[in-house]
């Protein structure tokens, strides 16, 4: 049978910034679709700085981001037609509605097939009500944003799906109602790079965790070889470890 | 792509009620503007009409063309009322002589002061002022803001280039503030001729280039704002920047300029070049005097002899005098003048170099040389003038003989007829002719093509660094 080809590729991605601040250090992973890859760590772990070049907001300093073959920093446009993206703090337009955000972000994807119906069925498919599809974004919270924020990404229909922090600030029920939906996208054959502080939901529907600290990627484990583990006394071990290592 | 970002940019604009009240702001000042211009040239059309007629009715009764006192006046000309220029602050009437120095006096802002406080809201100071304001009020955050936003990160996750992104947010910003301002600016169009504005051809399409300066000029402010909007991370960071930015715009380089020049070139004052005319008159005139004296002692009128051919010789004697005093002091004074002038013009030179930094300036200039109303009407309606002496002198010495200067007239006695009154009709007519469309035009295209650069700069600026910006 022929192995699949990862979506998401980091192929000994570094970045130095301007400062010397060494942000990642030779990271590597792959994320192939119909998967899930949580990377769990602290601030200033290097998980946005990931997420970061796969988008080609930064350029990497040495090795390659690469998404579906395509190396983020060589033909950015290309890549990013393959890919969707969700931030920590969703702020859309505040003075559209979430149809006309929806339309909008979804036009700028590319997409400019979609019926007002369509917008809809992906706000009803994230839990977002219908009273406030017509409501401007003025008025949302930062969960019923997130939701805008997911059904933009859903509309985009990328192979590729980033996730910065996406449960942050969800209340308990929007979070497993968003694993839900990350369960059912993944059903989709997307390739899902999500970067978390919540060790309970990475386990929960992550198919690999890799644990980040100080821009190394300490540890990565498939579902299987998570089985039986506490991943949160795995987390602080490797922390630890890594910590005293250095020290 | 492109026309979606500019849509965006456009439903964003107009969808607040930032745009609803700077829009109702702009609109009530733009027919404000018209009306009150198209009112205060009905006024000084009627003021001009009424001294006209004044001027000859003071005249009717007389009998001698040699006593009469004529004035002529600068004619309102229908876009002055739109960019009023330097119009109110130049003298309206003169004093008109069939030899020497013509002046002119009677300026609006001397008649009313009250004016010269608060100036007169025309479009050149909607333009130059509200309107510099509302496009950095609408564009100060297009970059910056949609980073604070957040929305800069999710555009930019898309396949969205860079270039396209900048041109839409300046083509969006402008047509969201620049289309909507056409309908004041029509309707205002439409109330010129409604209110009885002799509007020719040649003003209209004067009229349209000034506002289409006024949309370059719109342009540079919104495209420096974006510019600076992509150099700083915050908004209220390009907010603060480019407000004193508009304030050294628009209130100190322009005046500085002036500061500067008149440090810099010293012109004698009107005053000085009189004082000096004056002294010179008093010379030639005691030169003249025992001129006079010798002649009167060498050329005793006889006492049997013709009285009146005495007259004649004495009058002829006299007259060479006065053409021989008033040639030199027409060379004394033309120099005095020029020399004033050459300085003057150095001054102007030095100031609107340095003035033109400011694309406040740029734009007043351009729209007043448009208008008719720069700094050129003063001297163009002192060229019309002093044409229209000569043909004034021509009169006079053909119905007197005399070119004025020394008159000199005997009356017989009370048996002799009155003479018949004069027909003040006769007078050749004073017309100022605005100069052609084409003059009037090209003489702006310097500026019109500063404000293109402008804009140009700018925008390579705003476009370079959001190339390098940090969508984060």
């Amino acid at each position: 049978m022929e192995t699949p080809r990862p979506m998401l590729e980091a192929d000994g991605l570094t970045k130095r910034y301007e400062d010397g601040n060494l942000a990642l250090d030779h990271v590597s992973f792959d994320v192939y679709p119909g998967q899930v890859y949580a990377m769990l760590g602290g601030n200033g772990a290097g998980k946005t700085t990931a997420i970061n070049l796969f988008l080609n907001f930064i350029e990497p300093t040495d090795g390659e981001a690469r998404v579906d073959g395509i190396a983020t920093h060589k033909e950015p446009l290309k890549a990013k037609e393959k890919l969707a993206y969700v931030s920590e703090n969703v702020m859309l337009y505040p003075n559209f509605t979430a149809l006309q955000n929806l339309d909008f972000f979804a036009r700028l994807g590319g997409n400019t097939k979609y019926s007002k119906d369509d917008y809809r069925q992906v706000l009803l498919r994230v839990g977002l009500e219908e009273e406030a599809h017509n409501r401007r974004l003025k008025g949302y919270s930062k969960g019923m944003r997130q939701k805008c924020g997911i059904a933009i990404s859903i509309l985009k229909n990328a192979p590729a799906i980033l996730l910065d922090e996406p449960t942050s600030g969800l209340d308990p029920k929007a979070a497993v109602e968003f694993i839900r939906l990350l369960e059912s996208l993944r059903e989709e054959g997307k390739a899902i790079l999500m970067s978390t502080h919540d060790i309970f939901r990475a386990k929960e529907v992550a198919d690999v965790v890799g644990i980040m600290n100080e821009g190394n990627l300490v540890m990565q484990r498939s579902r299987e070889e998570l089985v039986g583990e506490d991943l949160e006394k795995l987390y602080v071990e490797y922390m630890t470890g890594y910590m005293d290592e250095v020290a | 792509m492109f026309r979606l970002l500019v849509e965006k940019e456009l439903r964003e604009i107009i969808g607040t009620t930032k745009f609803a009240v700077t829009f109702g702001v702009c609109s009530v000042l733009i027919l404000l503007a018209f009306y009150v211009g198209a009112r205060n040239f009905q006024v000084s059309q009627a003021e001009y009409e009424a001294a006209r007629a004044e001027n000859i009715k003071q005249m009717e009764g007389l009998t001698d063309w040699g006593r009469i006192d004529h004035r002529i006046f600068l004619p309102p000309q229908p876009l002055t009322t739109l960019v009023s220029g330097i119009s109110n602050d130049i003298g309206r009437t003169t004093e008109m002589q069939t030899q020497g120095e013509l002046r002119s006096e009677n300026s609006r802002f001397n008649e009313d002061p009250i004016f010269a406080v608060f100036r007169f809201l025309d479009l050149e100071f909607i333009f130059s002022i509200v309107m510099s304001l509302f496009a950095i009020l609408f564009a100060y955050d297009a970059i910056n803001g949609e980073k604070e936003r957040g929305t800069l990160r999710l555009s930019f996750a898309n396949p969205v280039p860079r270039a396209t992104y900048i041109l839409s947010k300046l083509v969006g910003a402008f047509l969201a503030l620049g289309v909507p301002l056409l309908i004041p600016i029509l309707i205002g169009c439409v109330m010129l001729p409604l209110m009885g504005i002799p509007m020719t051809g040649s003003a209209w399409g004067r009229l349209a280039m000034v506002v289409l300066a006024g949309y370059l000029y719109l342009g540079v402010f919104l495209t420096l704002s974006v510019f600076v909007s992509a150099l700083t991370e915050k908004s209220s960071n390009s907010f603060l920047l480019l407000l004193v930015i508009w304030i050294f715009a628009v209130l100190i380089i322009p005046r500085t300029a002036v500061l500067i020049s008149g440090r810099a070139v010293d012109v004698p004052s009107i005053d000085k070049v009189n004082y000096d005319k004056n002294r010179y008159m008093a010379q030639l005139w005691l030169e003249d005097r025992e001129k006079m004296q010798n002649y009167s002692r060498e050329n005793p009128p006889s006492q049997d002899g013709d009285m009146q051919a005495w007259m004649d010789d004495f009058r002829a004697f006299m007259s060479e005098l006065s053409d021989v005093r008033n040639e030199k002091m027409s060379d004394f004074g033309g120099r005095l003048n020029e020399e004033r002038r050459n300085r003057e013009l150095v001054q102007q030179r030095l100031a609107l170099g340095i003035a033109r930094l400011s694309p406040t300036s740029v734009f007043s200039l351009a729209s007043t040389d448009l208008s008719g109303t720069s700094l050129d009407l003063k001297e163009r309606y002192i060229e019309a003038a002093n044409r229209y002496q000569e043909t004034y002198a021509q009169f006079i010495r053909e119905k007197t003989g005399s070119a004025g200067g020394f008159m000199f007239t005997m009356r017989g006695g009370q048996d002799e007829e009155e003479p018949p009154p004069i027909d003040p009709y006769e007078l050749p007519v004073f017309e100022y002719e605005e100069p052609s469309s084409t003059t009037l035009i090209n003489d702006s295209l310097f500026d019109l093509g500063l404000l293109v650069l402008f804009n140009i700069v700018f925008f390579a600026g705003a476009f370079v660094a959001f190339l390098r910006y940090d969508v984060r």
